[in-house]
């Protein structure tokens, strides 16, 4: 399959996936009493908004990846 | 965040005052939450950078959310202006023009002028819709002395199925503009020799062909997935794309031209070596994937995560981390993380030019561009003080390595180290106020 072919195809399988994901996601999970230990600090994306801001803007600034977990943003000429 | 009416604070007053001039007064205080830091980072012998961020968070009785973020970092030392370390000294033209620097035989050429102080703010407002459902929008300006951006940014989010599902749509934008000291060189123009005192007139500069201020904009698009999938276990799954318009030149960097058999600098015009002014494409299209998985081993947490990133500069990068949480008591903790890091080369970029070969249509020998790997390793300590504020301290290592001795290097280059590694320390401290 050629490069373009597998472009025009992406879309389709991202699709999908995401509906096979979803309908995953339906026979996922807990009771809405069960959530004592996700409530727990560490359980969430992105818990530490100051240690993750500060990792982020290190990264933008020496690397050349951006996005992802986090924004992928503009913002500063970082040096 | 519960909602718990508390007696309001200082810090608490300020930021409900805050939130009142930003037009959404007339719902009482309800709960407020403020993280604050501090970051000290040091690359020995280059860059040392100084952070200070304010973020908060404030819930109204009507279930509106604001939230602020405040930046401030002060950036001095020196920085790898992107030319080739030679066997012999040489001279190099600060931005400014009216000065120059040296780069003593074998040594990294670094522009030792680099200096600048960054202020940043951010708000936002997320309001509920339905009990499913949150719209939040928001706005964000940074300003440095050559650099400012403003941005707009906005996302949808849903729960689904009983709240174990939640889709996340985000999109921004960002207007930015960079107003280089000296005004923004003419791609691929030969570095001038300084002319004290002249120069330090920008406007005489941008007549000597300089290009004065430039613009950029970003526009982010984004797509999350958040999945509780045991009581234990939670999986973050997200993409970003984001395209990139206009100038995403560095007008501090250059390349050198150097002699195609023995690799020593060629002379330029009235200056011992010859340096051109980087040039990058006006257009970049970047797509990263990301996830994350969190999992709650009975008295500790782990969590992974990974991203995939490519763009049509030819970047491609993976990366890779794990932390692990280890609340030896139940308000204290310790954290070590791991990060691996692998980029490959954008296509335009190369450690130097030769002298009369045809210039390509792009290049750039900002190491940041180049094939490199780094490794983050960091330990996270986190208590809970009296009061109920909570204390982080952190400490990291970070390093960066690429290709030192390419194969293809040229004479004399072939002794010299091409892509020196970067060792940076990084210590930060954290305080949250108001957390329930």
């Amino acid at each position: 399959m050629d490069a373009r072919t597998t472009r025009r195809l992406l879309p389709a399988l991202g699709l999908l996936v995401a509906g096979m994901t979803l309908g995953g996601c339906a026979s996922m999970g807990v009771k809405p009493w069960e959530r004592d230990i996700l409530a727990r600090p560490g359980m969430t994306p992105g818990d530490d908004v100051i240690t993750s801001s500060l990792d982020e803007h290190i990264y933008f600034s020496k690397e050349a990846s951006t996005g992802g977990l986090g924004s992928g943003g503009g913002g500063c000429g970082c040096n | 965040m519960a909602a718990i009416e508390r007696k309001p604070g200082g810090l608490r007053l300020a930021l409900a005052a805050a939130c009142g001039a930003l037009g959404v007064a007339g719902a009482p205080a309800h709960a407020t939450e403020v993280s604050t830091g501090a970051l000290a980072y040091a690359e020995p012998g280059r860059v040392k950078a100084f952070e200070l961020m304010a973020d908060g968070t404030h819930e109204f009785t009507n279930g509106n959310l604001g939230t602020f973020r405040l930046v401030f970092d002060a950036l001095t030392g020196a920085s790898a202006n992107g030319a080739a370390p030679s066997r012999n000294a040489q001279t190099f033209t600060s931005p400014s023009g009216s000065s120059g620097y040296t780069a003593e035989p074998g040594e990294t050429p670094l522009d030792t002028t680099f200096k600048d102080t960054r202020f940043a703010g951010s708000g936002g407002l997320t309001i509920p819709w339905g009990r499913l459902t949150k719209a939040t929008v928001g706005v964000y300006g940074s300003f440095e002395s050559d650099y400012t951006s403003l941005g707009v940014n906005g996302a949808l989010s849903r729960d689904f199925f009983q709240r174990n599902t939640t889709i996340t749509l985000r999109g921004s934008h960002f207007a930015d503009s960079v107003s280089p000291m000296g005004g923004a060189p003419v791609p691929f123009s030969a570095m001038a020799a300084p002319v004290p005192g002249e120069h330090d007139d920008k406007a005489a500069l941008e007549d000597d062909g300089g290009g004065g201020s430039e613009s950029k904009g970003v526009t982010d698009l984004g797509v999350g997935l958040t999945q509780v999938l045991t009581r234990r276990t939670l999986l973050a799954l997200n993409y970003t794309g984001t395209n990139v318009t206009g100038y995403q030149t560095d007008p501090y960097k250059i390349l050198s031209v150097v002699n195609g058999t023995t690799g020593d600098p060629a002379p330029g015009t009235g200056t011992p070596e010859l340096f051109l002014y980087e040039n990058r494409p006006d257009k970049r299209s970047k797509h990263a994937a990301a996830a994350e998985l969190i999992q709650n081993l009975g008295r500790d947490i782990m969590t992974l995560s990974y991203r995939w990133y490519e763009d049509d500069w030819g970047i491609k990068s993976r990366t890779t981390e794990v932390s692990y949480r280890l609340n030896f008591q139940p308000t204290r903790y310790v954290q070590p993380n791991l990060r691996w890091y692998h980029q490959g080369a954008a296509d335009f970029y190369r450690r130097y030019l030769v002298q009369g070969a045809a210039l390509p249509d792009f290049a750039s020998a900002d190491y940041r561009l180049g094939e490199m790997d780094a490794v983050s390793l960091g330990l996270k300590y986190g208590t809970k003080l009296k009061g109920g504020n909570d204390l982080t301290l952190r400490l990291e290592y970070y390093k960066q390595t690429g290709n030192h001795a390419p194969s293809d290097a040229i004479g004399s280059l072939r002794d010299l180290d091409l892509y020196p590694t970067v060792d940076a320390i990084i210590a930060n401290v954290g305080l949250t106020f108001g957390k329930q």
